[in-house]
C-alpha cells in the first residue's frame, strides 16, 4: 500500500534526523583553552566611558586597566596602572605615578596623557561613571606632570575619591581620536572595539550571541598563573537558568552566573562541578516611601518593621544570605553593629497604637520584580505578618523599568519596594549617600528620606579626609538611619557561581556586582 | 492581478501607518523611564536629563510622532537607547535568523502535517487516525516553552543527540553573509558541513515551534479531506477505477489544500512574532529575543521597528497566500 509506504518513509526520516553529529567539546581552539562563561545579560557595549551594568563591567575590567583595582575580601584598592600615589595635606591634590612598562594592545605606551584624556573624555561625556567625580574635579584640573605622572586637583576635600578610581578605565587616545565621528567622543566605535591595555583583547563582538576575549599573552602586568594554554574567554549568552544549568552539566559552559540557590545545590552535588557562595557588598531591603501617604508616619514604619518575620530573608535563599546588622553591609568600611528591629509583635502593636492608624485598617502596596520568586515569598511573609496588625498588603509585581519609573517620582513611589543595592565603592559614603536627598529619584532612593540632621552628618563625613575623624560620624550615621527606619532592613545575599572543576583561579571580591566575575585570574587546567 | 497587488500595497501603507500610531501610543503611554534606565543605576539627574533631551523624550507626543515618521520616511529606524546601535543593523542581523527558523519550522509542519492529515482522513476512525489525533491535540495543548525545555533536556542533554542551543557550534565560523540565514548562506558558498550544522542546531527549536502549527495543519487538512472524499466526483472517480493514490493526491488534495494554505499563511505570520519563547530556551539569537528585550526595557525605537517589520511581513505573507489561492483556484483567478 502506497500510503503505508509513505508513513513508514516519514518514520524513517524522523529516525534519520536523530542520527547525530556528537556534541563537541568546546574548550579548545587552535590548541588553546577557551573558557565559556554562560551569562544571561547581553553586553550592551564595551565603552568604559558609557553606562555600566554587570556584563559591561565584566568586559571592561578585562579589556582595560584603571589606575587602581579592587581585589580581595574585604575589598582593597590595589595599585595597578599607578604604582604609587601621594596626597597633599589638605586632601586636594592627588599625584599618581604610572607603571613605565604598561602598553596598550596596539603597542602604544600607557602615558599620563592617556590617563588625562580618558578621565576628561568621561567627564565631558557625562555618562556612566561620570557622576562619581563630576562635582569634585574639573576636567581641566586633571593634568599630566610628565610622561608617567598624573595630578588631580579636587575642588574640595573628598575622602571617597580613591575608592571610585577602580571604575575609571584608561583608553588609548590615538585609537579613539582616529575613530571619532561627528564629535561623538568615539562612542560608536568604542562600543564594539577595544582600545585598552588590559589582560584581554576583544576578539569578536557578536551582539546577542557571544563576546570573545582573547588573552593578551604579553600583558604588561603578567598573569597570576603559569599556564600558556589559556587562549581566551567567551562570554556566551544563555538566557534561561534551566539552559545555563544544562550547559554547565554538558560542558558547553565552564562557568555560569545567576543560577538559583536550588540549582546551585543541584549542580554542586556533581563531582565535576564546584560552587562558590561568598559575601557581597549588596544589601537588600524593603524600602518605604517616607514621604508617602502612609509611610510618612515613623510609628507605622516601625510597626511594620517589628511585624516582619526576618527569618524569611534567609530561608528564601536556602541559607545563602545573612541578615543585616546595620544599615551598612559587612564589607563596608567603618561598619558597626547596630541593634536592629526583629520580629516582635508586642512592639509592633505598641508602635501602631502611636501611629495615625492605631486600629490598622489600611492597605499598603508592596512592589517587587515580576518573576522573582524570592521577592514574592517575602511579600507573602509580610502579608501574613501584617494581618496581626489589621493591615492589608497589596502585592504588585512590576517589570524592572516600571519599578525604576515609579521610584523616580515621590508621588508614585510605593509604600514598600523590594530593592537590591550594590554600592560602587567600599567607602561608607557610597552607602550613606543612598539615604541623602541626592539619591532621590534613583531606584534605591525610593524611600525619599530627608532628615536634616542625617544630611548634615553625611555631608560632613564625606568632606573630611582623616579616617579617625570620619569613623565615629559613620557609626552615628548607621544608628541614625536605623532609627529613622526608611526600610525594612534586609539581608546580604551571597554571590553564587558554579563552574567545572578544571576552572582555576576564581577569586571573589564583595565589591563586584551580583553576577560579575573578575576574568583576569581565571584559567583552565584539566585534571 | 497587477492591479490587485498595487491595491493591496496601497492598503498596506495605510495599515502600517495605523500600526505605527497604535504602537507609538502604547509604547509611550505605558509607564517606564528609558532615559533613566539607560543612564545607569547611579546616574544623577543631570545625566538623565541629558539623555532625555538628546533623545527628544522631553517633547510633546504629537511632535515626537511627526519627527519619528519623518525619520522613518528617510529610511532611518533610529538607534537603541542602551547600545547606541542603529536599529536597522540589529534587525538586519536578527530578522534573518528568525525567518530561517520559521521557514524550517513551517517546512516541518507542512511536510509532516499535510500527509498526516491525509492519512488520518483516509483511515478515519482507525487506530492511526486516533494516534494522529493525539498528536494534534497535544500540539494545541503543550506550551511551546515547556516542550522546548523538555526536548532540550532529554534529546540534547541526556542523549547528546542535538546541541543545547545557538545557531552554530561556538567555534564554527559563520559563513560570509548573503541572506543572513546561515544554512542557506553556507549552501550558497558550498560549505555543506556548516549548512548541516546550522540545520542540526535548528531541529529542536524548530520542532518545538512547529508543533502548534503542525497540529493545526493536520486538523484542517483532515477535515477538508474528509469533506472532499465524500463528494460525488470522488465516488465517480473511484467507480471509473482510478487508483487510490491518484484520487487522493490529484483529485482530492488539490481541492482540500486551499483552507490549509490559508492556515499555513496565518501560522507563518504568527510564528514570526511568536518565536520569542523558543528563541529564549535555545538561545537562538533572533528577532523574538531582540523584541522581548526591547519591550521589557522600554527601548522605544527597536519596539517600533520590530512591530512595523513584523506587521509588514504579516501583510506580505497574506498577499502571497491570496495570490497562491488564485493560482490554485480558477474561480478566484477569474474574480480578479
Amino acid at each position: 500500500m502506497t500510503l503505508r509506504r509513505l508513513s513508514s518513509a516519514l518514520t524513517a526520516a524522523a529516525v534519520a534526523l536523530s542520527l547525530a553529529m556528537p556534541a563537541q567539546a568546546v574548550e579548545k581552539k587552535d590548541n588553546q583553552f577557551w573558557m565559556v562563561i554562560g551569562g544571561r545579560q547581553p553586553v550592551s557595549h564595551i565603552d568604559p566611558g558609557q553606562s555600566y551594568d554587570y556584563a559591561i563591567r565584566m568586559m571592561t575590567q578585562a579589556l582595560y586597566d584603571g589606575l587602581v583595582k579592587y581585589t580581595g575580601n574585604p575589598p582593597t584598592v590595589e595599585p595597578w596602572l599607578a604604582t604609587n600615589w601621594e596626597t597633599s595635606d589638605d586632601g586636594l591634590t592627588w599625584t599618581f605615578h604610572l607603571a613605565e612598562n604598561a602598553t596598550f594592545h596596539n603597542g602604544d605606551p600607557v602615558t599620563a596623557e592617556a590617563v588625562v584624556y580618558s578621565y576628561r573624555r568621561t567627564l565631558e561625556m557625562n555618562e556612566g561613571v561620570a557622576w562619581m567625580l563630576s562635582d569634585v574635579v574639573q576636567p581641566d584640573n586633571i593634568t599630566a606632570l610628565d610622561e608617567h605622572t598624573v595630578q588631580f586637583v579636587l575642588d574640595r576635600p573628598y575622602a571617597p575619591f580613591l575608592s571610585f578610581l577602580p571604575w575609571w578605565f584608561v583608553v588609548n587616545p590615538a585609537q579613539v581620536e582616529a575613530n571619532v565621528v561627528d564629535g561623538d567622543f568615539g562612542k560608536a566605535w568604542l562600543a564594539e572595539n577595544d582600545a585598552g591595555s588590559g589582560p584581554y583583547m576583544l576578539e569578536r563582538f557578536d551582539q546577542g550571541t557571544a563576546y570573545w576575549l582573547k588573552r593578551n599573552a604579553d600583558y604588561w602586568k603578567g598573569f597570576p598563573y603559569e599556564n600558556e594554554d589559556m587562549g581566551g574567554i567567551i562570554y556566551r549568552l544563555i538566557r534561561e537558568s534551566a539552559s545555563q544549568r544544562a550547559a554547565l552539566i554538558s560542558g558547553e559552559a565552564d562557568l555560569v552566573t545567576d543560577l538559583t540557590p536550588e540549582e546551585i545545590e543541584t549542580v554542586g552535588a556533581r563531582p565535576d562541578v564546584e560552587t562558590t557562595s561568598t559575601p557581597a557588598l549588596t544589601s537588600f531591603g524593603l524600602k518605604m516611601n517616607t514621604q508617602g501617604e502612609h509611610m510618612s508616619d515613623i510609628n507605622l514604619r516601625k510597626a511594620v518593621a517589628y511585624a516582619f518575620d526576618y527569618d524569611t530573608f534567609v530561608q528564601v535563599y536556602n541559607g545563602n544570605a545573612k541578615l543585616q546588622t546595620s544599615a551598612f553591609t559587612d564589607a563596608v568600611q567603618g561598619k558597626v553593629d547596630v541593634e536592629m528591629p526583629r520580629q516582635d509583635l508586642e512592639k509592633a502593636k505598641e508602635y501602631l497604637a502611636k501611629s495615625k492608624y492605631p486600629e490598622g485598617g489600611i492597605t499598603l502596596e508592596y512592589v517587587y520584580v515580576q518573576g522573582l520568586e524570592q521577592q514574592r515569598q517575602m511579600g507573602l511573609s509580610l502579608l501574613n505578618s501584617l494581618r496581626d496588625l489589621n493591615i492589608e498588603l497589596e502585592m504588585v509585581p512590576l517589570t524592572w523599568p516600571n519599578m525604576v519609573a515609579r521610584a523616580a517620582d515621590v508621588e508614585q513611589s510605593p509604600d514598600l519596594m523590594a530593592i537590591f543595592a550594590t554600592p560602587v565603592s567600599t567607602d561608607p559614603d557610597a552607602v550613606a549617600i543612598q539615604y541623602h536627598p541626592s539619591s532621590h529619584g534613583k531606584y534605591y532612593g525610593s524611600h525619599y528620606l530627608d532628615d536634616a540632621e542625617l544630611n548634615a552628618m553625611i555631608e560632613e563625613a564625606r568632606s573630611l579626609s582623616d579616617w579617625e575623624e570620619r569613623a565615629p560620624i559613620y557609626a552615628g550615621i548607621q544608628q541614625k538611619i536605623v532609627d529613622l527606619q526608611p526600610e525594612i532592613f534586609g539581608m546580604m545575599r551571597q554571590r553564587m557561581f558554579a563552574y567545572r572543576d578544571y576552572v582555576n583561579g576564581y577569586s571573589d571580591s564583595p565589591i563586584r556586582m551580583t553576577s560579575e566575575v573578575d576574568l583576569y585570574p581565571l584559567y583552565i587546567q584539566p585534571k | 492581478m497587477l492591479k490587485l497587488i498595487a491595491k493591496r500595497m496601497g492598503l498596506m501603507v495605510v495599515m502600517l501607518l495605523g500600526l505605527a500610531v497604535i504602537t507609538f501610543t502604547i509604547a509611550n503611554v505605558a509607564p517606564g523611564d528609558p532615559a533613566r534606565l539607560a543612564a545607569g543605576p547611579d546616574a544623577n539627574q543631570a545625566m538623565v536629563e541629558q539623555i532625555r533631551v538628546e533623545r527628544g523624550f522631553d517633547r510633546p507626543l504629537p511632535v515626537r510622532f511627526v519627527l519619528y515618521v519623518d525619520q522613518l520616511l528617510h529610511g532611518d529606524f533610529g538607534s537603541s537607547v542602551y547600545t547606541g546601535r542603529p536599529v536597522a543593523r540589529d534587525i538586519a542581523q536578527f530578522l534573518p535568523a528568525t525567518v530561517e527558523l520559521v521557514l524550517f519550522s513551517i517546512s516541518i509542519a507542512i511536510v509532516l502535517g499535510v500527509p498526516l492529515g491525509v492519512i488520518a482522513a483516509v483511515r478515519q476512525n482507525k487506530p492511526i487516525d486516533h494516534a494522529i489525533r493525539l498528536l494534534s491535540v497535544s500540539g494545541v495543548a503543550l506550551p511551546m516553552f515547556w516542550l522546548g525545555l523538555m526536548l532540550q533536556w532529554y534529546l540534547a542533554l541526556d542523549l547528546g543527540l542535538f546541541p543545547l542551543g545557538g545557531r552554530l557550534g561556538i567555534f564554527t565560523d559563520v559563513p560570509e553573509p548573503i541572506t543572513g540565514m546561515i544554512s542557506i548562506d553556507a549552501l550558497l558558498r558550498g560549505q555543506f558541513a556548516v549548512a548541516g550544522e546550522a540545520l542540526w542546531h535548528m531541529v529542536l527549536p524548530a520542532t518545538a515551534l512547529s508543533f502548534p502549527a503542525l497540529a493545526a495543519i493536520i486538523r484542517v487538512n483532515r477535515a477538508e479531506m474528509l469533506e472532499v472524499l465524500g463528494r460525488d466526483y470522488v465516488t465517480n472517480a473511484r467507480a471509473q477505477g482510478i487508483g487510490p493514490w491518484r484520487i487522493i493526491a490529484v483529485y482530492s488534495l488539490k481541492n482540500a489544500i486551499l483552507p490549509t494554505l490559508a492556515m499555513i499563511g496565518l501560522r507563518f505570520g504568527w510564528m514570526l512574532g511568536g518565536t520569542v519563547l523558543v528563541e529564549g530556551v535555545f538561545d537562538f539569537p533572533g528577532l523574538g529575543l531582540y523584541a522581548a528585550k526591547a519591550a521589557v526595557s522600554s527601548d522605544f525605537e527597536p519596539i517600533m521597528a520590530v512591530t512595523l517589520t513584523l506587521g509588514a511581513a504579516f501583510m506580505l505573507i497574506n498577499l502571497v497566500i491570496d495570490l497562491l489561492y488564485a493560482v490554485l483556484d480558477p474561480r478566484v483567478r477569474n474574480q480578479i
